[in-house]
């Protein structure tokens, strides 16, 4: 796929770079039309390709843990306890490997990449322009929300049919008591603890 | 030639270098895989092309425009 907007782009450039050379090309008609292909059409198209493939690409597990302070919460998704929230989910496949954590920190809401997009600008210029932070420091603003994990769980049967889930499933939907609440599924990046942690190898 | 033909054709020079800098920016953002590629291509790549897109535009509303002696 992004071989093709390659071809794309560069096709757009060697027809850019016919007029930069022969702009006089313009005054036949047929001409006329080449330019406001390769002026107009074509690299507005590469504008569109770009930007989708940039979006799907930052919802890769490997363009999160890029950035220096994702990197240990890119190590706890090996550690080796079943305890653990996230490392389940991932060893499991039970969120797709290759955008983990997208799958568990996306705003599912209509204006929820857009949000995403600019949270990530943010680390960005807190990364090289401000204080990075400290990686154990970093809270999710306003609180993890069940509606992450509720996307995916409300309406599945093991869900649904645990007596614990059912007893208070009104409190979860309306996000008063945590899915994390101390007692319940409370372990989750312990990135604190990173270093006694025992890991799983993936064979793959 | 005139002087707006040689306006016309100093705005496309323009336009077409802006689009070339700007697709040779994107091309650099798509093979870096860096979260500051996204910044690239957002910020620089982006602007670049919509600058030379909208030069371009303009380069065609001056070709559509009658001459100013022609007027009233």
């Amino acid at each position: 796929m992004i071989g093709i907007l390659i071809c794309q782009i560069v096709l757009s450039i060697v027809l850019a770079s016919i007029f930069l050379i022969r702009p006089s090309l313009t005054s036949a008609t047929g001409w006329k039309i080449v330019a406001f292909i390769g002026l107009c059409v074509l690299p507005a198209l590469c504008l569109v390709g770009g930007m989708n493939t940039h979006v799907q690409r930052s919802e890769q597990t490997r363009f999160c843990v890029s950035c220096h302070v994702m990197i240990p919460y890119g190590q706890s998704l090996y550690v080796d306890d079943p305890n653990h929230i996230p490392a389940q989910h991932f060893q499991n496949h039970r969120v797709p490997a290759d955008t983990a954590c997208h799958s568990c920190h996306a705003d599912y809401t209509i204006y929820g990449p857009l949000n995403d997009k600019l949270q990530g600008l943010k680390r960005i210029y807190m990364q090289y322009v401000s204080t990075p932070p400290d990686p154990a420091a970093i809270r999710i603003a306003g609180g993890f929300k069940n509606a992450q994990c509720l996307h995916c769980h409300l309406g599945a049967r093991s869900f649904e049919e645990n007596p614990v889930h059912a007893a208070m499933m009104d409190s979860l939907k309306s996000n008063q008591t945590s899915c994390l609440t101390s007692g319940c599924h409370d372990t989750a990046h312990d990135i604190a603890n990173l270093s006694h942690a025992k890991f799983w190898r993936s064979t793959q | 030639m005139n002087l707006s033909e040689i306006g016309i054709r100093r705005l496309l020079q323009v336009s077409s270098a802006l689009v070339i800098v700007g697709l040779a920016l994107e091309i650099v953002s798509l093979l870096w895989f860096h979260p500051l590629s996204f910044v690239l291509f957002a910020f620089v790549a982006a602007s670049l092309i919509g600058l030379g897109v909208l030069v371009y535009l303009a380069s065609l509303a001056f070709a559509g425009a009658p001459p100013a002696d022609n007027r009233n």
